[in-house]
This record gives C-alpha cells, sequence and structure tokens, in this order.
C-alpha cells in the first residue's frame, strides 16, 4: 500500500522532471533516511554539548582570575580563527591516525574514538567559543549595581556567577545563543567528509552515482529548513518565557 | 551567450521543456556546439582527475599537471587540433563540471557504465580497463573480497565500487573527500581495506616506502569497466572526433608507450589487446 504510494509519487515527480528513483531502492532510500536521523542525532548531541562547552568557556573568561581567564581567551581565539573543516580534518586525519598508532604500539586494542565522535567534539567545541563570546557579552552586560547589591548580600564569586549574572546574561545573550545554534545545525555537514552517514554524506553517494543532485539537493534543503525552524521556534518562545516584565523595556 | 544557455540547461533540467526547445533552438544553427567551439577558439577544456601516483599528479618543482590524465588529455587536444586546458576535476562533482560547460571532455578515471551512459555522451573506444583494487594492512588476514563482509571499508565519495562492495560483498563503506583522505583513514585505522582504482593501489604499496605494512593481497579485480572520454549528451560530432584519436592511439601503440613512460606497472593486457584489434582492422 505505502509502497505503490511511493511508487506513484516518484511517478509524479518525474512528470515534473525531478528525477527520485533512488526511493524505489530499497538500500539507497534507506541510506537516506538514515542520514536523516544520522544529522538529527548530530544536532541533539552537539547542541548540549557546545552549551556546556560555551558555559564553561564564558565562566572561566568572566572569572576575574587571570590563570584561569587567559588559557580559555587562547582556545577561543585558537578555534574561532580556524575553519572547522580544516579542524575536523586536523582532529579527525592526523590526531586520530597518531592516536590509533599508539595504541597499537602499546598493545591497548583498537581506537574508540569513531569519526561520529570526532564531529561532536569538533563542532561542539568550534561552536561553544562562540557561545562563550555571546554569554560573556550578556556577563558583561549585567549592571554593575546588581552586582554590588549581591555581594552585599554576602554572594561568593561562584553564587554570584551561578544566582545572578548567568540567569541575566543568558536573557541577554539569548538571539546570539539561538543565532549561533541555527548555525550549528547547518554546520552539521562537515561530518560528510569524514564519511560520518549524516544527509548530506548519502546524498554525495547518491547522486554521484545516479546524477541527481538537484532533487537530492531539495531534500537536504527541506531537512535542514525543519531544523533550523524548529531551533527559532524553541529559541523564540525560550525568550518569550524568559522575559522579565519592567526589566529593560 | 552560449556559454550561458549551456550552464542555464544544466541547471534547470527539471525545465525539460525549456531545454529541450532551446536545444532545438541551437540544434538549427549547429549541430554540434562543442566541436564548432573548439575549433573556433582553438581550446578545449578537459577536466583530469589527479589523485597521486602515475595515474595524475602535481610535478612538485613545475606545479605541473602530470602523468596518465594529463598525458592523455593534452595527446586528445591536439589530435582535435586544439590547444589543451586542463581543468582538476573531483570525483564527486566532475559529472557537474562537465554538464554546467565548465570543461568539455572529462578524462577522469571515469569507467563505462549504463547510469552514467543514460545521462552522458561517451567515445565509444575505451582507452583503458581499470578495476577496484584494495589495499589492507598486511597483518589483517584479509585474502579475498568476500572477506569484507561486515567490515568498513574506505573508498572515494563518487566511486563506483562502492555499490558492488556494499551489494555483493556486504562491506560498510565509507566514502571520503578524495582518494587521499580515504587512504588517511585506512591509516588511521578506521577501516580495514581502501579500495581505489588498482592503478592507484598497487604502485602505493609496491613501491612507497610509508606504506611497507600495507599490501594488495587480493587477486581478483572488482568491477572491471573500459574508461572512456566523456563529453556533454548527444554531441555526435565531438564524440566522433574524439573517437578517431582514441582509435589512432590504439592502433599506433602511442598508449602502451605512455604508459610505459608514466610508469604504469605492469603493464595492463587490455593496451595490447585493444591495439591487435585496431591493427588487424585497419589492414
Amino acid at each position: 500500500m505505502s509502497d505503490s504510494l511511493l511508487v506513484q509519487g516518484v511517478q509524479a515527480l518525474k512528470a515534473l522532471g525531478l528525477n527520485y528513483a533512488f526511493m524505489l531502492d530499497d538500500m539507497e532510500r534507506q541510506a537516506f533516511v538514515r542520514g536523516l536521523g544520522v544529522t538529527l542525532q548530530l544536532c541533539l548531541l552537539t547542541i548540549p554539548g557546545s552549551l556546556a562547552v560555551g558555559v564553561l568557556l564564558a565562566a572561566l573568561l568572566a572569572s576575574g582570575r587571570a590563570w584561569l581567564a587567559a588559557p580559555a581567551r587562547a582556545v577561543v581565539e585558537v578555534t574561532r580563527n580556524t575553519p572547522t573543516l580544516v579542524q575536523l580534518y586536523c582532529a579527525f586525519l592526523v590526531l586520530n591516525m597518531l592516536i590509533t598508532q599508539q595504541l597499537r604500539d602499546w598493545g591497548a586494542g583498537p581506537n574508540p574514538l569513531t569519526p561520529f565522535i570526532w564531529v561532536v567534539i569538533v563542532v561542539s567545541l568550534h561552536k561553544g567559543v562562540f557561545h562563550a563570546e555571546a554569554l560573556r557579552a550578556g556577563i558583561e552586560s549585567v549592571p554593575q549595581a546588581t552586582l554590588e547589591a549581591a555581594r552585599s548580600l554576602g554572594f561568593s564569586r561562584r553564587q554570584l556567577l551561578a544566582r545572578v549574572q548567568l540567569p541575566l546574561a543568558v536573557r541577554f545573550a539569548l538571539p546570539s545563543l539561538v543565532n549561533n545554534l541555527v548555525d550549528l545545525v547547518k554546520m552539521t555537514a562537515v561530518a560528510s567528509a569524514i564519511a560520518v552517514g549524516d544527509v548530506t554524506y548519502q546524498s554525495i553517494m547518491i547522486w554521484s552515482q545516479r546524477d541527481n543532485v538537484l532533487e537530492l539537493l531539495l531534500l537536504i534543503l527541506l531537512w535542514f529548513g525543519l531544523l533550523t525552524g524548529l531551533v527559532s521556534l524553541a529559541g523564540r518562545w525560550l525568550e518569550q518565557r524568559m522575559r522579565m516584565p519592567g526589566y529593560g523595556q | 551567450m552560449r556559454h550561458l544557455q549551456a550552464s542555464f540547461c544544466s541547471f534547470a533540467r527539471p525545465l525539460t521543456g525549456v531545454a529541450a526547445a532551446l536545444a532545438l533552438l541551437a540544434g538549427t544553427a549547429h549541430a554540434d556546439a562543442t566541436l564548432d567551439r573548439i575549433k573556433q577558439r582553438g581550446k578545449v577544456t578537459i577536466g583530469v582527475l589527479i589523485n597521486g601516483g602515475p595515474f595524475g599528479s602535481i610535478d612538485a618543482a613545475t606545479q605541473q599537471l602530470v602523468g596518465w590524465n594529463p598525458e592523455l588529455a593534452r595527446a586528445l587536444a591536439k589530435g582535435l587540433g586544439a590547444e589543451a586546458e586542463l581543468v582538476q576535476v573531483q570525483t564527486a562533482t566532475r559529472v557537474q563540471f562537465l554538464q554546467s560547460g565548465k570543461v568539455d571532455l572529462l578524462i577522469a578515471s571515469m569507467e563505462l557504465n549504463p547510469d552514467r551512459a543514460e545521462i552522458l555522451g561517451y567515445a565509444p573506444t575505451p582507452f583503458y580497463r581499470v578495476g577496484g583494487a584494495a589495499a589492507v594492512r598486511k597483518d589483517s588476514g584479509i585474502a579475498q573480497w568476500a572477506d569484507l563482509r561486515g567490515k568498513p571499508v574506505c573508498v572515494s565519495q563518487g566511486s563506483s565500487f562502492a555499490k558492488p562492495l556494499t551489494a555483493e560483498y556486504g562491506a560498510q563503506v565509507q566514502g571520503y573527500k578524495s582518494a587521499s583522505d580515504s587512504l588517511l583513514a585506512l591509516r588511521g585505522g578506521n577501516c580495514v581495506a581502501a579500495v581505489h582504482d588498482s592503478t592507484l593501489i598497487h604502485p602505493l604499496v609496491r613501491s612507497n616506502p610509508e606504506w611497507t605494512q600495507y599490501a594488495a593481497p587480493i587477486a581478483s579485480e572488482i568491477l572491471p569497466a573500459p574508461s572512456v572520454v566523456w563529453t556533454r549528451k548527444g554531441e555526435a560530432d565531438t564524440i566522433a572526433a574524439v573517437d578517431k584519436v582514441v582509435r589512432e592511439w590504439h592502433r599506433s601503440g602511442w598508449l602502451i608507450d605512455t604508459e610505459k613512460r608514466v610508469g604504469i606497472a605492469p603493464a595492463n593486457p587490455f593496451l595490447a589487446e585493444q591495439q591487435a584489434k585496431f591493427k588487424t582492422a585497419s589492414r
């Protein structure tokens, strides 16, 4: 039943000049659907991952202690000034190879770091740096008077950060953070470069056999449009929900 | 104008009707726009695949493209009475380069298969025959294609070996951007074998000192297929002109000499077969 529906759909699109015949090939259709899932998985792992990296780095940057802030600043500068793809190649093709060879020399068995894990690490780190800067902007825009009031109530530095600065900073930084997250969703496509089976990779593998580039690009566009749309919606919802009536307006 | 039209057509494939009408209009003026343009400009743009080794590489000293593919491309241009303009292409995007008019012809290690023959034109006389070979670690215990079942295997994106490896041998295929990435991934332990054209793999494991721990133990080639020169669909004049040059290459033994000169070893028996065939044919 659903099979014949698929056949009809493919034929209808063919009449429009769009060749979606790969949908009728079990292997290719399954690979493509798997690709959709892998892209979703990457998003679901790198969004919290990058936010965690961002909060950690922002806390270090705002700590007021040079020995914490300086290394964090170095990480930020190095990470945001090199392309994600280059970082991924460096991490996976070079670092990973060295780790594998070292483990082999030690007789410690296979390398547990898969290409998928490398993508999660590199993308989380890369985007986390941008979150950190967005959060820093938020932290620095918390009024001095508010901080002084909190200090006079006996808040420690950590309490000050966790209870006063971050909650306000997140509100200030939210538009930038959502912006970063939308960008992060699109950035997961770099996974295709190292053969992680995300939607871009599966599409390339299919179109290099069938040459239906346009057809697959339309599907990629739809999928990323859907994912980024969801992130934007969630961001809008959070902004509404966290709005403090009377503050700043 | 013609260039614009060519690139427009490639993007507007869904608008088949419009494209067909345009092609018809163009068709009344010229039988084959590409060959006309080649003659007119005295220049032909040929896409070549450069993946290191004797097949095609960049000379470190002169920055010139050297090896089998570039040699053939230059000789082909000469045969067409034009100057060669070589453009490097990637496996995954070479078809788009051809269809969008960025190149007129492709000599890009692209074997003949029915899917491609449906969307592109080609000179029917093959200039080479090539299949896939697998590079594996010497201690991997892999001796035949069936040993790859269920194991990760590296290829380059767009490789025609991806399908038989998955469908016939049940390997988990991972496609990397280029052959060099795939080979690095093999050395990084991300796959048990890297499968590429045998002409790339054999010289590598035989003579490259960095690859002493690797070998190509599987005797048979996967999916041996003829390599042809690709054109856009329906360019009959261009195809005929190219095919004439290729037939002459076989007849004169130029391909056999070139194979030796660029250092492809062992010699492919296909070339000798073809030479014998064309010599008797011309008698």
